[in-house]
């Protein structure tokens, strides 16, 4: 994967939803190109529209947003799905087809290099299904290629998703709260292959968490958000547990913390 | 994690099954196309046709005729309500009878193969028996929509009842209760909504049925649908197929609203409990 | 009993009251000889005669009728395989383009569901009856009213179905850059396909029934020879039709049965 990982910058960004919500409120962020971030906040501090409006499901209400040199606040549709294409997603309910096989799932993560017509008869390319069975011996469940998803445990699905999102050959990944639904083996297990694709790859992983100690054990820049603004934004070495509860706006609890 | 350079992909499982299954159904498609005896080439000017017909109908309906029209489909309602009303009455007891624990075996079992022979025989068929009794009148309507509507207002009937959680029929028989007080309090309670449910639907069916039924000759907007395509009054055609789609629709709406009303209701019920 | 402080009783209990006095009401008004169904049992009684012997005549299939009964009953199931199959290629893509998730596009998906709304209130047999007054007598006006029919059911709860089923993995699909026609292609078919097949089946079973009296109108299939019989009065030949309406109806119900255990 010689492509060059993806850095981004964010001017006074705010995001306000059809209901009037204010998700994101004037956030200013540079990522540079192969860092790990993990993004820590409680639910409804902006951290999952963050993780959205880079990838353009959610649209800008004011200031710039640059993802790889593109500016998305100025991007058409086909422009957008170009830029999703080399943007890999990971969502916390895996969302995958359930009904469908495992290598059906992966494929996903090649619809944006795919012709129309070869998505219809549902031919992909040689090479396409060569990088799928790649992505998923990566994540170890190549033995689980021909089975249908809704077969596989929680950590296993997970698992999938990453596929797809390797699949992508992505210059970043962005992960939303990937291990919420998972048992603390399997979650460190998840985050670990995370931080591989990130070390091994360089591709650039952005990560959001509420779980102070996977913060603190995988990721090296922490970023912090409370009512859609940022509150730190620093080395996770420097993050004391009075950062946490700056963040958290209220002390560290046991439900705050995964344990192992 | 080094690049994987070499790996083996798991054999591919069997897809025999599916092979045999999508083998099976394209041999009965083709024999079907194959055996039917239809001119092909009039495939081709269907279209148009259709588009035709639809312009003679619709371009200009005849509303003189609205007036019977409305009074054909109150006739049309009338047969399917009372249709509806009469397979209640009849099927509430024989539903209770054919589910498992009200009756012995053999009269259950005879309740339900009524049941799914009257389902399998279309309704005008039962119409066209009935008529030789009652004539060509819309009490024949009225009365083979009942019949029909036995067959599927008892089936869902009796498994709404097998469906009803069995404490509540325990505390009654505890407490002392004979069986008809076991039904009062222990089943009717818990199906009532669903019984109000499945009277609307099949109200709502009955209301096409009765259409179809003028077919044959009893009277409503189906008869005077008949009459006027046989004539090629095409105006007056469109007129009564809008009434047709007008009424139908309305009638789905006001039930479709009453029924998510009543199943909505009783859930909220349900959370009070 | 008289420090008991009852809350008070909870308002509308007078309702079912109401609902059924209204009923009765509407019942009755159906059933007055002035504007509603006459209900005479004097014709009742004076037809009993004549329609006892039909009645009679249908406990005594007339067996030697059976050979003639075989093509048009071949028909009818060909009629009733051809409009399943070709409601199925028309109807996946349709349902598709009128549920929310798989069509964003509120304007194009309310004509679609506009339309099959319309298509669904009218039955097959109406339609049937129109369609053999356009393109003549057979096979063909029959074929199209079920396509009709069931295009309306099929569509209806396939997409119902795919309202119903979660949005992530589309929104996965989103994410990976797939365009609305991938995802749905790729997604959106995979997680409606047992509803889509069952719905199939399902339409397969009604139209097994319903093919077999389109005919009474002219469009083919049994349907003609329940009409040649009824109009001579012969029941017993009759009685042998719906036996075998019977016996196909449940075969095609339980072979259905059986392929949805497998299939789903």
């Amino acid at each position: 994967m010689g492509a060059v990982p993806f850095s981004i910058h964010a001017r006074d960004v705010t995001v306000r939803y059809p209901n009037g919500v204010v998700a994101l409120d004037g956030i200013s962020l540079d990522i540079q190109a192969g860092e790990m971030v993990s993004v820590v906040g409680l639910s409804g501090s902006g951290k999952s529209s963050l993780i959205r409006t880079i990838n353009g499901l959610v649209p800008i209400s004011s200031g710039t947003l640059e993802v790889g040199g593109r500016h998305l606040e100025s991007l058409r549709a086909r422009e957008l799905r170009a830029l999703r294409g080399d943007i890999g997603m990971i969502f916390q309910g895996f969302n995958l087809a359930t009904r469908a096989s495992v290598l059906n799932n992966v494929l996903v993560g090649r619809l944006a290099h795919t012709p129309t017509w070869r998505t219809f008869l549902g031919v992909y390319r040689a090479e396409d299904r060569q990088i799928a069975y790649e992505a998923l011996e990566r994540v170890g469940i190549l033995g689980k290629v021909w089975d249908r998803a809704s077969t596989l445990s929680g950590g296993q699905q997970q698992r999938v998703a990453i596929a797809r999102a390797l699949s992508q050959q992505p210059r970043l990944v962005l992960a939303d709260e990937p291990v919420a639904s998972l048992d603390p083996p399997t979650a460190h297990g998840v985050m670990s292959d995370l931080r591989r694709i990130n070390r091994d790859l360089g591709i650039t992983v952005i990560t959001n968490l509420h779980l102070v100690d996977l913060a603190r054990q995988y990721g090296t820049r922490l970023i912090g958000l409370r009512a859609g603004q940022v509150v730190y934004d620093g080395a996770v070495a420097d993050a004391s547990d009075a950062v946490f509860e700056n963040i958290y706006g209220r002390s560290i609890e046991n439900r705050d913390v995964l344990g192992t | 994690m080094s690049v994987p350079s070499l790996f083996t992909l798991p054999p591919r499982p069997s897809r025999r099954g599916r092979v045999a299954v999508g083998i099976i159904v394209t041999l009965i498609v083709v024999a079907a196309f194959w055996s039917i005896n239809i001119n092909w080439a009039r495939l081709g000017s269907l279209p148009a046709e259709i588009l035709r017909y639809l312009w003679l109908m619709f371009s200009a309906p005849d509303w003189r005729k609205l007036p019977e029209a409305l009074l054909q489909t109150w006739r049309s309602v009338e047969m399917a309500w009372v249709g509806t009303v009469f397979g209640l009455i009849i099927a509430l007891p024989l539903s209770l009878l054919s589910a498992r624990g009200f009756a012995p075996a053999p009269v259950r079992w005879g309740l339900r193969v009524l049941f799914g022979v009257i389902r399998a025989v279309p309704e005008i068929i039962i119409a066209i028996v009935i008529l030789s009794v009652t004539g060509l009148t819309p009490l024949t309507g009225a009365l083979s929509l009942t019949v029909t509507s036995i067959g599927t207002l008892g089936k869902w009937g009796y498994e709404s009842i097998e469906g009803v959680d069995p404490g509540p029929i325990e505390a009654v028989r505890a407490a002392g209760g004979s069986g008809i007080e076991v039904i009062r309090w222990g089943v009717w309670p818990s199906v009532t909504p669903e019984f109000i449910s499945f009277w609307l639907y099949r109200f709502e069916i009955n209301v096409r049925a009765s259409a179809v039924l003028g077919l044959i000759g009893v009277g409503g907007i189906g008869d005077m649908l008949t009459s006027y395509t046989q004539y090629r009054l095409w105006p007056v055609v469109g007129v009564l197929l809008i009434v047709v789609v007008v009424v139908t629709m309305s009638i789905d709406a006001v039930s479709g609203a009453i029924r998510r009303r009543i199943t909505e209701g009783a859930t909220v019920r349900e959370l009070d409990r | 009993m008289s420090a008991l402080d009852l809350p008070p009783r909870p308002r509308g209990r007078w309702k079912p009251l109401v609902a059924i006095g209204v009923i009765l009401v509407i019942t009755a008004i159906t059933l007055s000889p002035q504007v509603g169904i006459s209900f005479s049992f004097d014709a009742i009684v004076r037809n009993w005669q004549n329609g006892a012997s039909k009645i009679f005549a249908l406990v005594q299939p007339d067996w030697s009728f059976f050979p003639r009964t075989i093509p048009p009953l071949l028909e009818t199931l060909a009629m009733a395989v051809i409009a399943t199959f070709v409601a199925s290629l028309v109807s996946l893509p349709l349902s598709l383009w009128a549920a929310r998730l798989t069509n964003p596009n509120r304007w194009t998906r309310g004509i679609v569901r506009t339309l099959l709304n319309i298509v669904r209130s009218i039955p097959d047999l109406l339609y049937a009856s129109v369609l053999v007054a356009m393109v003549g007598v057979g096979a063909l006006p029959g074929i199209v009213a079920l396509l009709l029919f069931n295009i309306g059911i099929i569509v209806k709860m396939v997409s119902e179905n795919i309202e119903a089923n979660d949005a992530g993995p589309l929104e996965a699909g989103r994410a990976a850059g797939g365009t609305q026609f991938q995802i749905n292609r790729v997604i959106a078919t995979a997680d409606a396909l047992p509803a889509f097949v069952n719905q199939t089946l399902y339409v397969l079973e009604l139209n097994v029934r319903a093919s077999t009296v389109l005919g009474l109108v002219g469009a083919g299939g049994l349907g003609l020879l329940i009409d040649a019989v009824r109009t001579f009065y012969r029941y017993d030949q009759l009685s042998l039709i719906i036996l075998e309406i019977l016996v196909v109806v449940i075969v095609i119900d339980n072979a259905s049965d059986a392929i949805r255990r497998r299939l789903v």
